[in-house]
Parts: structure tokens; sequence; C-alpha cells
């Protein structure tokens, strides 16, 4: 047909009579040479764009793309897709706080996907399977990593996958970092955080625990050893009340301590009754274990309300779900100790007051309003700060986190030593385990840039997702997507994109969640995973926001018959613009927005 | 096999005996529960069509304009307000030679809001180019249903199949309905001589100018009149096949006949007992059932009224500034004959109004007793 139209000639008819006209009102002859012709000013465009979840996630993970291939059934390309750009599914799948989920598209019409379930299924079964990404070999370079937490982890997976050698350094004797020692068990088992840095052994990371830069190794020499240093050191120092007595026993100790302790298999004895100072989710976490330690009664005290807690609201949900009382606009002021066992803890009530510097409302004292707290043991978890020492003199740096750049790079602090990058809690960014893991990669792509001379502002702008929180490790790498057609990842899809008449209200499968007074009697994951038939459903439920995934329903719109499919083998589908008008039909039709209409281009000379 | 079926459900037996591909309507009571029973039997696979979902009766019958053109069998049902608001593509699915069904449940058109019955919607539509069949009883229009395709496809004119709100569309009745393979032997696979074909692709629809415009518009005239024989046949042939003969125009007792009542729709049934009665008390009254109306079957008319002194014609429908549709109609058919009756008008049943044996017999003895005047409608029953 494509031949023929061109050489198509309108054809005059000599009719004798009206009499021979068809039957019809309809032409006698082809109207294949009836064509658009330069009347067309904007033309459709099949152009995939960023679904709001991808550009919600600090990682930039490309959630529709592996949810497609699960959906296929693909598991095993679905966690390699996934861990393109991701270094532990099966841990992220179980802690992230699913960014992603709240600005899914879905949620406009039902519910949003079960992003995280899903990541965890398949986290589970590429664990399983033992599926590892493609390693390449090694180049001359190589990178220090300090702290074998969620950014060092990221840092030197992403820095492995680049060719660097990479050296972990964990100042403890376990590795993980908070993974292990910050996140309770019964949300993060050990087992899974054993099996994925077993995978990140075997990809050719070397780690070396017990090491802690500064003491065991001096930061100079681990300058010197490597080429790049990443410093994720964690936020470890926990922040005191500075009050009186507040060390006054071993009854009252630090959250992110108290969790540690835990972790390790050092629980303390808590007695009955239990206090957690704070609003952050180290308080929550601690009043949790708390519960499953034995304790009776477990109050967390808040100095404002429940609306300004840092701590994420699931997590509190789920905490008054399990016993734990919150106690809000309550502030500590004073510490006795009633014998051995009690403490009692003198408490002001507040009351908010004008917008402070951190845009909330700010607690004041009310007065006379004082009131006494009885408790066995008390926690103080108001926030932990990063502290890193060898950098105290270089930097004249006195802890917390740093204001680097974007490409997060610090400082060279010895005369032909490494370059020193951060991230994680030493740096600015929110304290998630997501937003750690973000920071690793970023940095390994900004140390690879470096490494070749590249202008790492130039290649940011070439690789960012979306609105640039999150930056695109396959494009990097140079790894296409999965459909081959034209992609303006800068392109945000939102909810006033979707078509939502073509799409049917289904429920989000839900995992099964062990009942609360269960749970609180040990350590075990209280989340259950999905069994394939239930993800398989959940990926049913996406919408595929702004990507092709071959609906056919331009080609049925399209007036003109103009939209055809692409040849066998091929994706997608192929426009033929000698008929295709602009009218735009298939672009408004498209449920999910992968078509765009561009401007004609249009050749002035040739006019 | 025989049911008793409400006047809606004829239309959706007849329209799943046709085998019709294409269904597109938009819900008006009292048409709504024909959709509802054909979007049933669609989804539910017992007739593979496609029903389209539409916003309005004018997008409906649009979408039959591109399934007719596509060259397969299309249907759409709808009553008063919605048949006005597909004024304009019923002119267009005639030019465009489209033999598309559609079925109409006569109501009355507002304001005043009302749904009951009325044939004011239809008549106003009689212009279009569709050709008209109203019916009486359920089975008549199941059956019209089915020869109403036979006819459209033969003439490639479409075809308009009315009938009363309530009186009919509500109301059940025994219903024989025929077995499948029969239909599909009085009713072969529609053949278009043109559809959309990708690979060849054509023009449809497009313009003609003054050169052929006039000789276009002849030839629809020329093949809507050719209608009144080929309906002949049908009739023939569906008689044949299943039994019931429904002539273009009935005569009962119009042999003997002085003085002719002429009715359509559902009317004629309580016309019947009125004819009865009126000759026990000594009238000659005979009954014409006036079925096809478009286009006018001026001879067989002639033929029934042409030797009887006086016709009153009975219209459920008010064409305002004229009087009834109907009788203006036969008045004009049976002008040209050099004797010819007097023909009265009577308007009566608009909006559903009953209209009894009693009514009946009252309008025709006001013609009897020269009461009436020739030149203005009886209003029977009009209250004081």
């Amino acid at each position: 047909m494509k031949g023929e139209k061109r050489s198509a000639k309108a054809k005059r008819y000599e009719l004798k009579s009206w009499r021979e006209f068809p039957l019809m009102n309809v032409s006698l002859g082809t109207m294949l040479h009836n064509l658009t012709g330069s009347w067309r000013f904007i033309k459709p465009i099949y152009e995939d764009k960023t679904p709001p979840c991808q550009n919600a996630c600090p990682c930039g993970n490309d959630i529709e793309a592996w949810i497609r291939l699960l959906q296929a059934d693909k598991v095993d390309r679905a966690y390699l897709h996934l861990k393109r750009e991701e270094p532990f599914p099966a841990v992220l799948g179980r802690v992230c706080f699913r960014f992603c989920e709240d600005q899914c598209n879905r949620a406009g019409l039902d519910e949003s996907i079960s992003i995280r379930e899903l990541e965890r299924y398949v986290g589970d079964k590429g664990l399983e399977a033992g599926i590892q990404p493609e390693v390449p070999s090694y180049h001359n370079k190589s990178l220090g990593v300090v702290g074998s937490g969620p950014s060092g982890m990221s840092a030197a997976y992403f820095a492995r996958l680049l060719g660097f050698h990479v050296t972990v350094y964990e100042a403890y004797d376990v590795l993980g970092g908070l993974l292990r020692t910050g996140i309770p068990h019964y949300r993060l088992p050990n087992r899974i955080v054993e099996a994925e840095f077993e995978l990140l052994k075997k990809m050719g990371i070397e780690f070396r625990e017990g090491i802690r830069i500064g003491k065991e190794i001096p930061f100079e020499r681990l300058c010197q050893e490597h080429d790049y240093v990443f410093l994720g050191p964690g936020a470890h120092k926990c922040r005191v009340l500075g009050i009186e007595d507040e060390e006054a026993g071993p009854q009252i100790m630090p959250g992110l301590e108290f969790l540690k302790k835990v972790a390790l298999g050092f629980a303390p004895d808590v007695g009955r009754r239990v206090t957690i100072v704070g609003g952050g989710n180290t308080a929550v976490d601690a009043a949790r274990t708390a519960l499953r330690l034995g304790a009776h009664e477990v109050t967390v005290i808040y100095r404002r309300s429940e609306a300004e807690m840092p701590a994420h609201p699931e997590e509190v949900r789920e905490a008054r779900e399990e016993g734990v009382k919150f106690r809000f606009l309550a502030s500590p002021e004073k510490i006795e100790l009633r014998g051995k066992e009690t403490i009692e803890l003198l408490c002001t009530e507040m009351e908010l007051g004008p917008i402070d510097e951190s845009g909330r409302r700010k607690p004041v004292k009310k007065k006379g309003s004082v009131f006494t707290v009885h408790t066995d043991t008390m926690i103080v978890a108001i926030g932990e700060t990063a502290s890193f020492p060898p950098l105290n003199e270089l930097l004249d740096y006195k802890g917390g986190p740093l204001d680097v750049s974007e490409e997060l790079f610090v400082i060279m602090p010895f005369e032909g030593g490494a370059k020193v990058y951060a991230g994680g809690d030493l740096i600015n960014i929110p304290h998630t385990v997501v937003h750690a893991v973000a920071s690793g990669k970023r940095a390994a792509v900004a140390i690879d840039c470096d490494r070749r001379g590249a202008n790492f502002d130039e290649v940011l702008s070439e690789i960012s997702i979306g609105e640039g929180q999150g930056l695109s490790f396959s494009r990097y790498v140079g790894l296409g997507p999965l459909n081959p057609v034209r992609q303006d990842p800068r392109k945000v899809v939102k909810k006033e994109n979707i078509v939502y008449d073509y799409f049917d209200k289904a429920s989000r499968v839900s995992v099964p969640v062990r009942k609360p007074h269960e749970r609180t009697k040990d350590f075990e994951p209280y989340l259950g995973t999905m069994d394939k038939v239930q993800a398989v459903s959940e990926c049913n439920r996406c919408i595929h926001c702004g990507r092709c995934i071959e609906c056919d329903n331009c080609l049925v719109f399209c007036p003109d018959v103009s939209i055809l499919p692409a040849d066998t083998g091929s994706f997608g589908y192929v426009i033929d613009y000698d008929y295709c008008k602009g009218c735009g039909i298939c672009f408004t039709e498209c449920p999910r927005f992968a078509i765009s209409m561009v401007d004609e281009e249009v050749d002035v000379k040739e006019v | 096999m025989r049911r008793v079926i409400k006047g809606n459900h004829a239309v959706s037996h007849g329209v799943r005996l046709s085998r019709v591909k294409v269904i597109s309507a938009y819900p008006i009571t009292p048409q709504t529960t024909i959709v509802e029973e054909l979007s049933e039997l669609c989804a539910s696979g017992a007739l593979d069509a496609k029903f389209i979902k539409v916003e309005s009766e004018h997008s409906a019958l649009a979408a039959l304009v591109g399934s007719a053109t596509a060259g397969v069998r299309s249907f759409t049902a709808t009553s008063s307000q919605g048949l006005l608001l597909m004024h304009e593509v019923l002119h267009w699915v005639c030019g465009a030679r489209l033999p598309i069904v559609l079925a109409n449940v006569n109501r009355a058109v507002g304001a005043g809001w009302n749904i009951w019955a009325d044939q004011t919607d239809s008549i106003s539509q009689r212009d279009t180019g569709w050709i008209q069949i109203y019916c009486e009883s359920n089975q008549e229009v199941l059956d019209s249903i089915i020869m109403a395709y036979k006819l459209a496809e033969r003439l490639l004119t479409p075809v308009m199949v009315s009938y009363d709100a309530f009186f009919l569309s509500h109301t059940s009745e025994v219903v024989d309905i025929p077995v499948q393979e029969k239909v599909d032997e009085f009713l072969p696979p529609y053949e278009p001589p043109y559809k959309i074909d990708f690979s060849d692709p054509r023009m449809f629809g497009g313009m003609i100018g003054p050169e052929v415009y006039y000789e276009e518009r002849y030839r629809i005239y020329r093949d809507m009149m050719a209608a009144i024989e080929a309906y002949g046949e049908i009739c023939d042939e569906f008689g044949d096949a299943f039994g019931r003969r429904y002539m273009a125009a009935e005569p009962y007792m119009i042999d003997d006949a002085d003085i002719v009542v002429v009715t359509a729709g559902t009317i004629t049934s309580v016309a019947r007992i009125a004819v009865e009665e009126a000759r026990q008390k000594g009238i000659n009254l005979g009954l014409m059932k006036l079925r096809l109306f478009r286009p006018v079957p001026h001879e067989l008319w002639r033929e029934l009224l042409g030797d009887v002194s006086k016709v009153v014609v009975i219209d459920r429908n008010l064409v305002s500034g004229l009087g009834g549709a109907f009788a203006s109609e036969i008045r004009s058919a049976l002008f040209p004959l050099e004797s010819r009756p007097k023909v009265y008008s009577a308007i009566a049943g608009l909006g559903g109004r009953d209209v009894t044996p009693a009514d009946v017999l009252g309008i025709v003895q006001q013609v009897v007793g020269e009461e009436a005047d020739v030149d203005v409608p009886i209003f029977w029953g009009l209250k004081e």
C-alpha cells in the first residue's frame, strides 16, 4: 500500500449518465492519492514518559517496567530490571516508606498500587533464585567505602557495576549498619540482610569488618590506599535532652543504643513500664521493641502534636494497634530516681506557639501544668546526629549533616590522595533508607564521571528522571528502556493525564498481617508476602502511566486508519503521516499518556 | 415458541433474530427496556453484536452511520425527544442510503412533560426519508423489525417501526417468537454494495454538486416509492414463511361500508370493537388500519376508501396549524379521484389519554349525524 499511494492519482470518471452513479454516496475510485500534505500542524508521536512512582522514588526505581515484566510472569527479568536502579530489593521491599505509592495515579481511581509489597515479592524471588546482575571486569581505580549501611552499600554496589575495585570498612563486627542495628527484626529479619550481603560479596566487593576509620586505620592511610573514598558512617550520636540526671542510671538509655543492643542479642530488662521520649521513627521502633521485650505499659511522650511527628504515620498507626500509648504536647523536665528501679519523670504540658525555623509550630511550656510519670525504663530517642571524627580538623567539622553539592563531593584532604564523597545520614538529606541508597548511587555515578573526566552536571542533565530527584543508572551505562520508543523522562505523568474511564475499579491486594496481640510476642516479621496470584493481580491494577503497553486503543480510535501495528517482532505502532490529520484522537484516547502531540516542523521554503 | 412478552421485548427479540451486529442507543422512557434487554443479550453472548454506549440520541444514530457504512446490520431505538434529537442524522442516513432500522416508541413531545402514547414524535419526522411503519400489536412489532431489515436492505432506505407507548411497550401479550433458522431463511446476511475496506479506501458522504444532487434526490424518491411494491412482495414472503400477513393498509368490513374509520397503532384494536357495535346499531361502519405511512400507498388507499361516502380519520397526533396528519395525507391522496368521500378528521388519545370503543362510536355518530364540520377536526371528549 505504501508504494502505491504516492503514485495513486485522482482519476476522473467520465459517466454517461447519473444512472451509472454508485448506489451509495461513495467515491468511484481509491482515495489513496488524498494525502494530508501540509494541512496538519501538530502530529502525534509515541513518547514514553516518567510515571509518578518513579519520579517520587529518590532512587529513580523504574517501577512500571518491572511491574510489567512481573505481570508477564517474567520474575527473573523483573528482578534484574529492579536491580538496575537499586541494590537490595528484598530490603527496601520491607523498610521503604514508599514515596512511590503516595504519588501513584491509580489512587485517582481507587487505591495506589501496593508497590512495596510487590518489590518484596520480586526481591525475595530473586534472592531465592540467587540471580545476579552481570558484573563488569575491573579497571584500575579503587573505591574505599566507610560504613556498610544503606548508603555505603549502595555506593559499593553501583561502583562495582562501574568496574571499581571496592573495599568496604565496617566499624562493627557485623555488616549492614542501620539495617542490622537500627531496624528491628520484625521489620527486617537478619537472614534477609545476610542474604543480600552474600550477593554483594559474590559481585567481588571486599569487606573488612571491625575496622573503624581513624582508629584501626587512619583516615589518611585510607585516602592513600584508594583513588576515591565514600563516607557513609551514618548518624550514631544520640541527641540528649539536656536535663538533670539524664545519665543517672542504666535504665535511662538513648534510643538507637537500645535498638542496637536488642538487634545484637543483648536486650536489656526493661521492666513493666517503658517511657520513650521523642517523635521520630527511632522512638516508635523503640516503643514497639519494648513491647516485644515484655513491657506492659509503653508510652511515647512527644513535645509537639501528632501532626508534627517526624515518624512515618504508618509506623505510628501500627504501634497504636499494638498498644503503644502516645502522650502529645508534653516535655520531660526533671528525672528523679526512686530506689533502684523506678524513675519519676517530671513533665510539663506544652502548647503550640508560632512557627519555628523547621516550619512547624514551636512547642512552648504551659504554665503550672507539671505532671509526673512513673516508669521502669526511659528511652530518649530525640534524634541522632552524624559524626565522622576524622573530618573534624580537616573541615572544622563539629558533627551533623554536611551540606554538600549535588555530586556529593566533600574534599580531597591529602595531596595526591583520594577524593572524598559522602552520603546517607552524613549529608543533608531526609534520613530514610531509600534516601541513603539514592545518595550512594548518585555518589558512585559522580565518582565514575570524575574517573573518566566527564562533567557530572552535564551527565546529570542526561540521566535525571522526572523532576530530577532520581537518576537513571540504566541510562548512565547505556542500557535501553523496556520500550524501544522515544523517551521524555523529564515529563511526569499526572492524574489529569490518565483517562480513568478505561480502567475498572479493583481493590488493592493486601498481604496477610499478623494480629497485633500475636506479633508483639516475638520479633518475627508481621507482614506477609504476596503469592504469585496476588502479585500478578496487583500488577494488573497498574496503569502503566506514560508507557505504551500496546493496548491497541490508538489503533482502534484512529479515524484515518493511520495507526498501524509495527512490523512483526517490533514493538508498538507506526503512524502513517501521509494520512494522519493530526486530529489528536489517539492522544486524547490513550489511557496512559504514552502519546504526545508535537508541532509540525514546517519548511518555510517549501511552503 | 409462544411467549407472553411486552412490546419492548418483542423488539429485542426481533433484533436478536435479525442477527444485528451493532446496536447503539441512549435510554429514554418508554424505550429503555428494549436496550436494557439488548445490552444483556450482548453481554451474555446470546447476541453476537457490539453494543455502543453513547451520550445522546444524536450520537446513537451517528454511531450507526459509521457501523452501517462499515457494512453491518445496525439498530437503534428511541422515543419522543430522543427521536427529535436524531433529526439531523435521520436525514443523513437517508441520503447516505444506509439501511438502518429504528424502533420508535410513540410518545408525546414536551412541553408539558408527558411520557405517554402519542404519534406526534414520528409524525414530525415523516419528511426525513425514512420508511415509516405503525404497529398495532406486540406480534406485529416483532415481525415488523424482521421485515424492516429486508425492506431497508433491498432498497438501501432506512426504516422506522413505531408503536404506542405503554399500550404496547409495557403491556404483555402472547407473541409467537419465530425460530432462528426460519428467520435466517427469510432474512439472509446483509451484503452491502459498498463498505469500508482498508485495502481500498473510498470516500463516503462526499460533496456532490448541483449537476448531480438533483438526480440523486430523484433516485431516493424513486426508490422510496418502489418500497410500496417491495413491501407487498416482502409481506407475501413473510406471510408464506410465518403465516402472518401485514398489508400496507388493512381493511376490516369495508366492502359494504358507508363510513370507514381510519386508525393507526393501538386505537385500531379499539376501533374493531366499535365497528361491530356500530353494525349492531345499524351503522354500516368499516375500518382501515393504516400501517405503511411512508411511502404513502396512494393507490391502496384509493382502492380501499374511494367508494365510501364518508371517511373519518382518527389521529393520535396533532399538527398545530393543520390538524391530524393522517387525515391531511389521506385527503391529499384521495383528491385526484373524480368522486371521493368526505374526509373528516378527529383528534383523540393525545398524551396517552384512553380511547374506548364508545369514544370511536361517538366520533362516528357525529359524522353520521352531519354534526361535524368537515373543515374542522373533531376534538372528541374535550373537557369543559
